[in-house]
Formats: structure tokens, sequence, C-alpha cells
């Protein structure tokens, strides 16, 4: 039998597939279907999309036919099917969802098309219909380039330069050269950017809620969400807009750091990152090309993304394990005009002037060491004493108070010139204060 | 041979019933639309055979399909044995589908003229997917049979059913008026 992950390009939904069943009392139904979902290598789900004789029948009758094109070569596979159950939510279904909200859009059937159910059937059989199919299209080996970036994965010692070469290799090695890569935060109701790439502003620091767009559906279900073209049902711009107005004032907050993104995406894929079960953030790539990214890409990404959640997990445990003291660094102070930085209670808000640079515990952080520098002109600090410190309000043991560092370094590397935060070592950081400030803490 | 209507079921329809597919849908079979029948093999087990084409009969109560011998095995054995049909018919641009179910299918040989019909249809339903970005290249790979491994599929349709995606999917096509 032919494999049934050497026929992927045919389960893109490109060209229909067509499926045909048998009441109990034989007669035989046949029609069309949006979605030929691969599953596994011995599984695929049918989109159920409306109440029909098809799902009458595998009701009552298991058994399916499927035909499927690959819409290069114009060969036709025939999947003999056995129906087994359906799924009205999870994983399979929010990827399907997506899916076919793309290919609605595309085909002009927004609003039409929509996803009851996603029928899971056994592979039987899988045959090739004889017949003259042109050559496809010579496409690189991703294995190759998966295993470039492995390599290079591999050699980062610390979870800022993971992050970037993660964003490189895509860009170098699978031609991907706009991805981003967000991390959820203590609550695990948002996410927020911390890396990007291949975009006009960085947009670290932006804010998406869960279960909102690509991303945070991937991150919800813990599943990537791969979709092929250019669909509304999934477009942050609005959802963002929607949310802000109906939660006021501390949503406005978040969204003044817009999320990077192109205006004309046509093919999304988010990947969530876990380890140890726990999701650690979501790997966001999207082209202005339709049909950019294939279900060999999703693959790859997967693999990438793991790979990132064990480095990181290994990472984030090494810089925990320092607990030396900091050296008695002293600065000298900086001349110049004092400025001014707020902090506000109400919502954890940090300005510095009038230009807003961040909130929540990445917020609070930044104070706490900026309250150590105007008491005792301390410069140095390890990651294990803003853990324990009660100020900061870490949410729990296994935050990754790492990435909320490189979130704050890289707000204050874009938003001000005087002050900086500089790594010195696995689990260790300074601040670097080139004027005179003057922190104000405004109570809620 | 039964005929269904409004949900009656009646024995050998006499001519003075109307065939259920009126000009227009005669037309739209006869159209560039996609074309997929299947059958009941034995164990109660669906066969299904993607057709390069259809013509209409001139009292429009018989259909013939166009596929290839070489491809239809399954589906040829099937049909010998129960003469069950079910084709789907559906317009890529529009998504307007139709099924047509019959209980006297028979495979034939091709008349001169029904090469010709099929010729036509490949090129037509070649032209009607150009827009949606699909080769000419691949739509031939896809539906060509050569002329020794043509054969036909012709069937009384006894029920029509619209397939159009949406809240009247499945529901049965209103017979045309005498």
């Amino acid at each position: 039998m032919i494999a049934l992950d050497a026929i992927r390009d045919c389960l893109e939904g490109v060209i229909p597939a067509t499926v045909a069943t048998c009441a109990a009392d034989g007669t035989p139904n046949v029609s069309q279907v949006s979605q030929v979902h691969y599953v596994d290598g011995a599984h695929v789900a049918l989109s159920f999309q409306f109440f029909n004789k098809t799902r009458e029948n595998i009701l009552a009758n298991p058994r399916a036919a499927a035909a499927v094109i690959d819409p290069v070569t114009g060969a036709q596979y025939l999947l003999a099917l056995e129906y087994l159950r359906t799924e009205t939510e999870g994983p399979l279904f929010e990827r399907m969802k997506a899916k076919l909200a793309g290919i609605a859009s595309h085909t002009g059937m927004a609003g039409v098309f929509r996803l009851r159910g996603a029928d899971v059937y056994r592979v039987l059989e899988l045959e090739r219909v004889p017949g003259r199919e042109r050559p496809g299209t010579l496409r690189r080996n991703l294995l190759a380039a998966l295993r470039a970036c492995s390599e290079r994965l591999s050699r980062c010692t610390d979870l800022g330069r993971l992050l970037d070469e993660l964003l490189a290799c895509l860009d170098e090695e699978f031609g991907i050269r706009h991805a981003m890569l967000l991390v959820p935060d203590g609550a695990g109701t948002r996410l927020y950017t911390v890396a990007s790439r291949g975009y006009p502003a960085s947009g670290v620091g932006s804010e998406i809620p869960l279960g909102c767009g690509v991303i945070g559906v991937a991150a919800r279900e813990r599943t990537p969400i791969r979709i092929s073209h250019m669909t509304l049902d999934y477009a942050y711009g609005q959802a963002m807009r929607e949310r802000a107005a109906a939660e006021g004032l501390a949503d406005k907050l978040e969204t003044m750091i817009p999320l990077p993104g192109l205006a004309d995406s046509r093919s999304q894929l988010a990947v969530p990152v876990a380890a140890e079960g726990r999701l650690l953030g979501v790997l966001y790539v999207e082209s202005a090309q339709e049909m950019r990214f294939s279900y060999d890409d999703e693959d790859a990404l997967v693999a990438l993304a793991t790979q990132t959640g064990m480095v990181a997990r290994l990472l984030q445990e090494a810089a925990e394990g320092q607990d030396e003291a900091p050296a008695a660094a002293r600065a000298a102070p900086p001349g110049g005009a004092p400025l001014t930085i707020r902090h506000y209670a109400a919502d954890g808000s940090v300005f510095i002037g009038d230009d807003y640079l961040i909130k929540g515990v990445a917020g609070a952080i930044f104070c706490k060491l900026l309250r150590d520098y105007a008491r005792e002109q301390r410069t140095d600090f390890t990651n294990r004493e803003l853990r324990l410190d009660p100020s900061i309000r870490l949410p729990d043991v296994s935050d990754n108070l790492e990435a909320r560092l490189i979130l704050l370094s890289r707000r204050l590397a874009e938003r001000c010139e005087f002050l900086r935060i500089e790594k010195t070592g696995r689990g260790r950081l300074r601040l670097a204060v080139a004027r005179p400030f003057k922190l104000v803490e405004v109570p809620a | 041979m039964y005929y269904i209507r409004r949900g009656f079921v009646v024995q050998s329809p006499p001519m003075s019933v109307p065939p259920p597919i009126d000009e227009a849908t005669a037309a739209f079979l006869r159209g560039p639309v996609s074309i997929s029948v299947a059958s009941r093999a034995a164990g109660n087990v669906p066969v299904l055979v993607r057709c390069s084409g259809c013509s209409v009969s001139q009292d429009r109560r018989r259909v013939t399909l166009y596929l290839a011998r070489s491809k239809s095995a399954a589906l040829i054995e099937a049909v010998r044995a129960t003469r069950a049909a079910a084709a789907v018919f559906s317009l890529p641009s529009s998504h307007r589908s139709l099924q047509l179910k019959g209980s006297d299918a028979a495979i034939g040989v091709p008349a001169p003229r029904d090469s010709e019909v099929f010729a036509r249809y490949v090129e037509a339903f070649a032209a009607e997917i150009d827009p949606l970005g699909h080769s000419v290249e691949m739509v031939r790979a896809l539906l060509w049979i050569d002329p020794e491994d043509l054969a036909t599929l012709a069937f009384t349709p006894i029920a029509a059913f619209t397939q159009t995606p949406g809240p009247g999917a499945g529901a049965p096509l209103r017979p045309a008026a005498p």
C-alpha cells in the first residue's frame, strides 16, 4: 500500500475530494467534500459541514470511498475508508476549522462552509488510479534544512540567542522570511512577543489573547494551526480592536505595541513550543504567498519547536542554578537631567517620560532594578534573587523569568537610549544607567 | 423500475410522468462540471470513479457518463452486479452541485458521437477551472481517456438532489413541470 503521507499534497483541499457511501439498503451516494485532512499514517478526517445523506449513511454503514487529486500532477488516488468517530472540539477539530476557513474564503464560500465536526476514518486501502500524470514540481528537501537548523540550535547557550537563532534558521535554511515567537504570560491568558524577524518594527511586547487568531488557537489547543489562504476568520486586527473596545483602558495598553504582521498574509502557520507538557510559547510564520506552508513544513517546524522547547528548558535550569552573590559593583552616578519614570500601581505599567515601555511582571522587575540602583547604586543582579523577590510576584515557580528579561531588555533597547539591561553570565544581569532618573510610584 | 416523486414511490413510471430533470438541469449536466459516479460492491462497500463528461438523451430520461475502463474495473463489476449508480455533478466556479441516482445502470461501448462529446468536455472543463489556477496539462492528465479505453455508464435518473453547499443541500430537486 502507498504510504498515506506520500500523498499529502492531495489533502490540502485545493481540488475538492469526492466521497461515496452506501445506505443500509445498498443505495450508493456520492458527494464532494471540502477537506480530507491527514491525521496520521493510518487515518484521515473528512470535514462534516452539513447534515446530509453521507452523514446518515456512515452512521448506518461505516464503509466509504474517497477520491483525491494531486493539484499539480493530476494524479488520482482512491482511499477505502472506515468511519470511526466524529470530533466536535479539540486539536484536530481546530486544525480543520482553521484550514476550512482558508478554503472557504478562497473559494467564495466564507459564511457557508462551517465545520460541524471532524469525521475520523481509518484508511483501509490506498491505491493510485492508473493515469498519465504530469511531473511534479521539484522541491527542496526539508530534512536537509531541518538538520542544518537543528545543529545551529544545539550550539545556543542563552535563551535570547536561541530565539534569534531559530528565526534566523527559518529565514536562511527554510526561506521563511516573516516569523515571530510569543510566550504565554503567567496566568496563561495572553501571549506576548519576545522575538520577531522580517517586519519593519519588531513588535516585541505586543500581546494577543489566548484563542485569538491562529497563534491564540494554537496556544489554547496546543496544536499546530495552518491556513493556506487569506481569511478574515483568523485575522488579528479585527479581533484585537473589538476586544480593546469592549474592555476599555487596561486593554488599550495592550494594543499600544502593535503586533507585527503582514497586511497581506495569505499563508499562516502557528506551532506550539512545549516542554515537559507545558506550553513555553508559539512559533508563528507567515507569507504573502498562498499555499506557502505544506504538511511537510508543518512537520519540520514542529520538530524545530520541540527542540527549541527542550533547549530553552535546559538553559532556564542552568540559569536558575547560579547562586553566587553578585559582585558588589557600584556604579559611578551619571550626569545629565533626570528622566522621570512612572510606575502605575493600577495596571503595573511603566512609562519613561510619556512613552509607554512595559507592564506586568516585566514592569515589576524593571522597577525593582531601578529601586535597588537608586538606593545603593547596585547594578548587578541574579535571576534567582528576582525570582525570590516578593515585590515582583512571579506567577509560579516555573515561570519563564528569562523570557520576561529578554522582553524587558529588548523593549529598553528599542525605547530608551539611557537604560540598558545586559547579560553578564548565566543567570546574571547588569543594569546600565547612562542618565540619572527619578522613579515615581503612582498609587492606584 | 421505480420513480420517486415528492416522496411517493411509483412502479414503472408511465411515459406521461415527467423526467426528473428539466432542460436547464440537462444543460448543467452537459456543461463543464466535475463528475463522479459511485456504485455498490459486495458487502455494501461503495466504489467510486471520476468521469470525463456526460450526455443526456433527447427525452432527458437517460444520462450517459464517460469513463476509462482501465481506471474503473471495480466500478464496472459493481454496476454489472447491482445496476445501482449515484453520480454527482459540480460546477467548480459556483459550487452548484447535483446528485442523480439510478437503479438500471449499464456499462456500454461508446458510439462515435460519444468520443466527440467526451473530447469537448475535457477542453470545456479545463477552461472552466483555468481561472482557479489549474493547468490545462493537469486537467488532461486527470481526465483524458484513450479512445480504445473509453466506456459509457448509462442510467435512468429516478431521483435528483441538489447538493450545492448550504442549508438546502440534500433536498430533492423538484421534478420538471409536465
